[in-house]
């Protein structure tokens, strides 16, 4: 804390090099004075000050972006403005200055350049030229939003995107990574398959047996860091993510443990493949047309010819 | 009921009874219940034949009949008639069970429909004197082996008779009739005696084979979960069920551990000291096929047919989708089915497939009615797309009766395809069971190796080969015939339950 104070003050002693005394003055009250500092303020401090000099004086901070004016019950507040901040809005113009704060008042999730339009009330040629300059100098930069391809949004040049505009660990760019997920689907269950053929013949019963079979989350996920397959870090969260796939793929199944934590371990399906994917029938993708005449019956049926020579 | 089952049934009757039987069946099956006099107009065939036929319908138990004020009229069980394709499995059923003696006997009464037990006897003696000496059996131990199958309720009592006094009751009779085992032997020798069982048919018991086959499949597949011995205890959790539930309840009366415990104790002792184990594991499997319904007694289980078949169904239904849409749309078919109602956005975070990739199998899905749509509203708004809720479900009743239709149109086609096989390769299959009877012919009256190589010449290698490659493809369509109602039957018990 004491280091940013330092640095930001060494910040704005440089800069106030360039301002005349009675400027640097008020500037130095206040940075005394973090709650923000009156007209009262000023006139005890420099009483000979002249109230038109005053009014000049302010008004140039003002415009330089050096101060933010309050309103407090009836009397106006000077507030010095966090000093990095002044200097990023420095040398940008009134329109420049809104679409930034907009834009900052987003976070790390974006704005959409639609909501950007609705919050300054701007027209959408000027609107534009605002952002591009901004992007030019580095305040601000477009990221591509993982939600839709085509949908940009604004933040700051220093932010990180948050997940839900990135998509975490499972886009690379803005793609989604369906063959990184794909691997990690197996090697999981590989895994949990080894760790339940591990269990056979246990000789502690068959409840035993069956726990033995339960993996942590966090099994898994050390399983998976050890292979070194993942070049990006993944959080436990991320692999349940993975592990709840095979949930529905119909391989794991997951149980609760009482401290909150989540095993799962590899199951065998109730029945084998179900006859009807035997046959040729069962999977043929033309069976609507299918009928006793016409070009598709069951006697000219090239699906079936080629099974039956199989 | 739909075109193609039609269809299929048709084929059926057509395969095992011939024409006339198949065209006085459709007509049942076109108009509904009959008259006799109804099905000569649109028949055609002579009254005696139609007579014959639904004699031969009624006797294997496709048709039944009832007075009404319009006279009697016949109406086709069509439910009964699918159950042909069963036939096979029956008898592969008894044959583990009871032996192959039994498995001849029931083919016998499976190819006539209904017999007396002494004829049934005599035949299968007389069958048996063509096999080697070390598996023929005598009078007394194939008596016995009916006996077996009557006690086992395989067989039951044919109440059919050819006077319309004695209308059939619904109440199934198991009583055995004392055969005289010497005049069993003297029927064999020919002789005209009375064996005792006079006007004392026996059918098949339909009811309970199918409860044997489901009873099969809970066995195996909680074999196949967990393992061999819970798959042993499972059956017998089912025979202490038939002890005391009526055969089609829905869950089994509650059963006491205590009861289990000797029941396991008689029949498979080296459980007993993980029994309980056991039953809690099989009650905490997501199969869900028995759940623990009191603590009296050292706790009571009862055994859940219902919800069994539920569980079975999602598990058929999700492997077809995988086997037909591949592993990515079973996974968006599970997650639905988890989440019973879900939006397209959800389904493609969760599920995680690239957006393009999960829409299409989504949409594939929804178009081949594997999935529902749901329009949901915010009420009083526009009508914009934006605003309403698209919401995916799975109608597990409809999808499994449009799987049902599935079953039957690839089993219709496979017999189609069967048919037309063995059909445009008739003569050839007709000139090998013609050299076969002149082979054995000649061996009989002892002809040199030279004569009998003679006619093995007949044939040439080409002939041969196509032949063999004729035969291998009849014995893969007839295998699939069989794999298909696997499915089928697990599908029909489903919406046996869940009617």
């Amino acid at each position: 804390m004491d280091l940013n104070l330092e640095h930001a003050d060494k910040q704005s002693s440089r800069e106030s090099e360039q301002h005349d005394p009675i400027t640097q003055k008020i500037i130095n009250l206040a940075q005394l004075k973090p709650k923000g500092i009156s007209d009262k303020d000023i006139s005890i401090e420099m009483p000979d000050l002249q109230p038109i000099q005053k009014a000049q004086a302010i008004n140039k901070l003002l415009a330089q972006g050096f101060f933010d004016l309050f309103k407090q019950g009836e009397t106006l507040l000077y507030k010095l403005k966090d000093p990095s901040k002044a200097r990023t809005a420095k040398g940008a113009d009134n329109e420049e200055k809104i679409v930034y704060t907009i834009i900052e008042d987003a976070g790390n999730k974006g704005i959409w350049i639609r909501d950007i339009r609705f919050k300054s009330n701007l027209m959408p040629t000027q609107l534009n030229k605002i952002l591009k300059s901004l992007e030019t100098k580095k305040f601000i930069k477009a990221v591509k939003s993982v939600a839709a391809s085509k949908k940009k949004v604004y933040m700051l040049y220093n932010l990180e995107p948050d997940r839900s505009v990135t998509g975490g660990a499972w886009y690379q760019d803005q793609d989604f990574e369906a063959e990184f997920v794909d691997v990690l689907n197996q090697q999981c269950y590989r895994f949990l398959e080894q760790k339940r053929d591990s269990t056979k013949d246990y000789l502690n019963g068959p409840i035993a047996e069956k726990n033995a079979t339960f993996a942590s989350s966090k099994e898994v996920w050390k399983f998976i860091s050890d292979l070194g397959i993942s070049k990006v870090k993944l959080s436990i969260e991320d692999l349940e993510m993975i592990l709840n796939t095979l949930i529905y793929d119909g391989k794991v199944e997951k149980m609760i443990s009482s401290d909150g934590s989540n095993f799962y371990r590899a199951i065998r399906p109730l029945l084998d493949s179900s006859g009807l994917v035997k046959s040729p029938c069962g999977i043929c993708p033309v069976r609507k047309n299918c009928c006793d005449f016409g070009d598709v019956t069951p006697i000219k049926c090239q699906y079936i010819t080629e099974w039956l020579d199989l | 009921m739909s075109l193609i089952f039609e269809k299929l049934c048709k084929n059926l009757l057509l395969e095992h009874f011939g024409l006339i039987i198949q065209t006085v069946a459709s007509d049942m099956f076109q108009h509904g219940p009959r008259t006799l006099n109804q099905m000569k107009v649109t028949t055609k065939h002579p009254i005696s034949k139609i007579k014959e036929s639904l004699c031969v319908l009624i006797k294997f138990g496709y048709v039944v009949y009832e007075q009404t004020d319009r006279g009697i009229v016949y109406t086709l069980d069509v439910e009964k008639v699918i159950t042909i394709l069963r036939y096979p499995r029956y008898m592969y059923f008894v044959k583990t069970f009871c032996g192959d003696e039994a498995e001849m006997m029931l083919e016998d009464v499976l190819k006539n429909g209904y017999e007396r037990a002494s004829q049934i006897i005599v035949k299968t003696y007389q069958r048996l004197e063509q096999f080697p000496p070390e598996r023929r059996s005598t009078v007394p131990v194939l008596k016995e082996k009916f006996d077996l199958l009557v006690k086992n309720q395989f067989l039951m009592r044919s109440l059919c008779s050819n006077t319309l006094s004695d209308v059939p009751t619904d109440k199934p009779d198991f009583n055995m009739p004392s055969l005289n085992v010497k005049a069993l032997t003297r029927l064999i020798q020919g002789n005209e005696v009375d064996a005792g069982d006079n006007n004392i048919y026996w059918k098949i018991n339909n009811d309970r084979f199918t409860q044997d086959l489901r009873d099969q499949i809970l066995v195996k597949s909680i074999a196949k979960r967990i393992d061999d011995n819970a798959g042993e205890l499972m059956r017998q959790l089912l025979y202490l069920m038939y002890l005391r539930t009526a055969s089609w309840a829905d869950t089994s009366i509650p059963i006491p551990v205590t009861e289990i415990k000797e029941a396991m104790k008689k029949n498979f002792p080296s459980i007993l000291p993980y029994l309980d184990q056991y039953l809690r594991i099989i009650e905490e499997d997501s199969s869900k096929f028995i759940e623990r319904v009191g603590d009296s007694g050292g706790g009571q289980y009862s055994v859940n047919m219902k919800e069994a078949f539920h569980q079975l169904t999602w598990v058929v239904l999700e492997n077809i989708v995988m086997e037909r849409f591949g592993l990515k749309a079973a996974r968006i078919f599970r997650l639905v089915h988890r989440h019973k109602y879900i939006e397209q956005e959800k389904i493609q975070q969760i599920a995680m497939i690239p957006a393009k990739e999960a829409k299409h199998l989504t949409y594939t899905l929804l178009e081949e009615n594997y999935l529902q749509i749901q329009e949901l509203k915010k009420p009083g708004l526009s009508t914009a797309p934006t605003k309403i809720f698209f919401l995916f479900h799975i109608d597990l009743n409809q999808v499994a009766r449009m799987t049902i239709e599935h079953c039957y149109h690839a089993l219709y086609n496979i017999i189609q395809r069967r048919d037309y096989e063995i059909n445009s390769n008739k003569r050839m299959i007709d000139k090998q069971l013609r050299m076969q009877t002149l082979t054995s012919n000649m061996k009989e009256h002892g002809a040199t190796e030279e004569q009998l190589a003679e006619i093995a010449e007949m044939m040439t290698p080409s002939e041969k080969l196509q032949l063999e490659k004729v035969q291998e493809r009849i014995k893969k369509l007839g295998a699939n015939e069989f794999s298909i109602d696997e499915t089928l039957f697990i599908l029909q018990m489903y919406i046996r339950y869940h009617r």
